[in-house]
């Protein structure tokens, strides 16, 4: 794979995962912090309140990443940074899987219904996948890059 | 010491955090983000309507009183051009029973009767909305529209009618709600039934504008 090529894949990474955390993080932001909440609570790893905490902090998070990301501002860091959280969303969900939960909706995004644990689980795979091309080939046509040209 | 590079790019992170901040929080208050759907039993009109209403409402407040009146000659007026969603907002410093009036008229409404509880609880909100005690009047109005009481009063305990009872406040508070009844018509916030009625002068444009 020549360099033009990765440079090519690493942007259209950046700009899908980055993508979708502005639009995981936007839909929760505009909805009540108590309806992801509730989608928190049902992972049964968090009791009622610190899932409210959960509820308000992560779209916010979501989205100044996301945001970051697709713009290339510190992208290594970001990308490190959704990837870790995307490990964590695969804990949650694979906790309650193997415990056999009800999750009727995984509060990914927000409250318009949800795919299975399953599904979800094989798709932020396909999301890490995408946070690791973003680590690696994600600095062409970035913030970072076009910063650091005198 | 931070180089030049580092420094350029915690200002421009530091730009894009506050933008979409501030523009997120915009779009909260200008009710831009998705609209929760309301139970099946408080909403009436087809989903096609080109003219949606939503109403955060309170059982216990007069102006609600008055507003739902205005409301049921609008869906009598415009049909099928209208389909409006009542949400409930509480205002239980003031109301002390609100909510649970606001749980017993959803319980109504799984029974296939909200409209007539409404109608109860509004009609009679004197009686009931400043009781030092819990009014005997939810079991009353039950009994009279010949629902199943006990099964009410279990259905207004559950943790899905209460979560759905404070997710339509949650929802409410943070579109800004503060008064009732609010309404969102189309999106556009209007207080209070003269507010409303303003609004209305323009379903005829609107609905002349939909039709094909």
């Amino acid at each position: 794979m020549n360099e033009k090529t990765r440079d090519i894949l690493g942007l259209l990474a950046r700009l899908a995962l980055g993508g979708l955390f502005i639009y995981s993080g936007l839909v929760k932001a505009l909805s009540p912090a108590e309806e992801f909440g509730f989608a928190i609570e049902g992972y049964k790893v968090l009791n009622a309140e610190l899932s409210l905490w959960a509820a308000y902090a992560v779209p916010w998070l979501e989205l100044y990443a996301g945001l970051l990301l697709a713009a290339g501002v510190f992208t290594r860091c970001n990308a490190l940074f959704i990837g870790a959280a995307l490990l964590g969303f695969e804990a949650l969900l694979g906790q309650a899987w193997l415990r056999g939960l009800p999750i009727t909706s995984c509060g990914c995004f927000g409250s318009g219904g949800g795919n299975s644990i399953g599904r979800e689980f094989a798709q932020n795979l396909v999301f890490l996948a995408l946070a690791w091309v973003s680590w690696k080939y994600g600095r062409a046509w970035s913030a970072d890059r076009a910063v650091e040209t005198p | 010491m931070i180089d030049r590079t580092k420094a350029r790019l915690l200002a421009l992170a530091g730009i894009i955090i506050f933008v979409s901040t501030i523009a997120v929080l915009l779009a909260r208050q200008f009710n831009m983000g998705p609209e929760r759907p309301a139970p099946a039993f408080r909403t009436f009109g087809p989903g096609s309507a080109p003219v949606q209403i939503y109403e955060y409402t309170d059982f216990a407040c007069p102006a609600c009183r008055y507003a739902a009146v205005k409301v049921d000659e609008m869906i009598k007026i415009y049909g099928p051009g209208l389909r409006v969603s009542f949400k409930h907002y509480p205002l239980v410093n003031i109301h002390p029973w609100s909510f649970h009036a606001a749980a017993y008229a959803d319980c109504a409404g799984e029974q296939g009767k909200f409209k007539e509880y409404s109608e109860l609880l509004f009609e009679n909100q004197e009686k009931w909305g400043t009781a030092k005690v819990k009014p005997g009047e939810f079991e009353a109005f039950a009994v009279r529209l010949k629902l199943d009481w006990p099964k009410m009063a279990a259905c207004a305990d559950s943790p899905e009618v209460l979560n759905r009872l404070k997710l339509d406040i949650a929802e409410g508070d943070m579109k800004g709600v503060d008064a009732t009844p609010t309404f969102f018509v189309n999106g556009k916030r209007a207080v209070g039934a003269g507010q409303l009625v303003e609004q209305a002068r323009k379903f005829d444009n609107i609905l002349r504008a939909a039709k094909p």
